[in-house]
């Protein structure tokens, strides 16, 4: 830290004696509005505040501006952390015109993010169970650790671990994330779950 | 899941359990909850989109290995933010000063078109606040962007409040002539 560093806070002043400092920290927090009984009869004050106002708007809009990150090279540094690009796992769902590969990736995002929009789950995370990440059932298509789902009635497995809030019934919350992620797995990529492990690993207030 | 929920520190410290152990799955989801504010904090340090990413990866690759230092002594929260603001600091004090960014609308030293055209908007307090220095970018971007606390911004940047209020008030002041030449 330096001298200057601290100096400035004791900067300049109006010609009524208010430091610029604090009314420049009442307009960046949004607080131009609400004048104390000096400003509310100083004309300084007045003036310099809705200048100050005025210049700051941009600020104030661009600290409004909503930023999403760009999903595209965080997601593939991920990937290669997780070293699934070289061999994912796929469920297979064969049809009369072709066939569905619909990778393991799919099936544990799906599932966690429907564990997470369940109340009372504070964080959850997922994963196919089996070999290679996941579960082989009957069917078409397929090797072994594949997750494979077939139209006869194949099947996926999944473990749910997740962190729940504390103080509520945890038999019948996961209850709910068994049945929120089996529905919402089946409607979005077809596959049925057979078996879904909930495990409650902690408890969080 | 709003923003609130995305900063619960008791759900960070889970996760951090969890990747500590090796959990990739658990890594990933910690980088879910935090990765659009690296990327803004980096945008608004920064200036433009390809260096704000360049950034945020390089934030995440390191992250996976620096996170068994984390000594969990303070916020991850604290402790991440450093992270990113040491980053684009360095990405600063790197890059040659008045260098063209890459994104038309941002830029450190704005031609009078420019000028013109951002006037009033947006992208003319971040091509202000970027043609701040480096160590006055910091306090505007966390105080008055992201909206953190004294307390909050001096632990991530390792300086006493006082040091915040004292850097803020003259970036305030710079921002606030160039903004009022540019008007």
């Amino acid at each position: 830290m330096t001298s200057h560093d601290e100096h400035s806070v004791t900067g300049d002043r109006l010609a009524c004696g208010r430091p610029v400092d604090e009314l420049l920290d009442q307009v960046a927090a949004g607080r131009a509005d609400r004048r104390d009984d000096h400003q509310q009869g100083c004309v300084h004050c007045q003036a310099a505040l809705g200048e100050y106002r005025r210049l700051w708007s941009p600020v104030h809009e661009l600290a409004a501006q909503p930023v999403a990150a760009p999903r595209g090279r965080i997601d593939r540094i991920l990937r290669q952390i997780r070293g699934v690009l070289a061999e994912p796992d796929h469920a297979v769902l064969a049809g009369p015109d072709g066939v569905t590969r619909i990778a393991a990736r799919v099936i544990v995002v799906t599932a966690r993010r429907s564990a997470q929009s369940v109340p009372g789950v504070r964080v959850a995370l997922s994963r196919t169970l089996g070999a290679g990440g996941a579960e082989r059932a009957g069917g078409a298509g397929g090797t072994d650790g594949d997750v494979v789902a077939g139209v006869a009635g194949a099947s996926t497995a999944i473990e749910i671990v997740l962190a729940a809030d504390y103080g509520q019934d945890l038999h019948a919350l996961a209850d709910r994330v068994r049945r929120t992620v089996a529905e919402r797995v089946s409607r979005l990529t077809g596959l049925s779950t057979t078996e879904l492990t909930v495990v409650i690993d902690d408890v969080l207030e | 899941m709003g923003e609130n929920d995305r900063l619960d520190a008791a759900a960070d410290d889970w996760l951090i359990r969890k990747v500590k152990d090796g959990d990739v799955d658990a890594y990933e989801e910690l980088v879910r909850r935090h990765r659009d504010r690296i990327y803004r904090i980096a945008l608004r340090m920064v200036g433009n989109p390809h260096d704000a990413e360049d950034v945020a990866q390089d934030v995440v690759v390191s992250l996976w290995t620096a996170l068994t230092g984390f000594a969990g002594d303070s916020l991850f929260t604290t402790w991440l933010y450093r992270v990113v603001v040491n980053r684009c600091i360095n990405l600063i004090n790197r890059r040659p000063r008045f260098e063209p960014l890459d994104d038309p609308d941002v830029t450190v030293s704005p031609g009078a078109d420019l000028q013109v055209e951002a006037r009033g908007h947006a992208h003319a307090a971040l091509a202000a606040v970027t043609a701040l220095p480096a160590e006055l970018r910091a306090p505007v971007v966390l105080v008055d962007i992201e909206q953190m606390t004294y307390q909050e911004v001096a632990a991530i940047l390792n300086v006493s409040e006082a040091t915040v209020r004292g850097r803020l008030y003259r970036a305030r002041r710079r921002l606030l002539d160039t903004l009022r030449e540019w008007a």
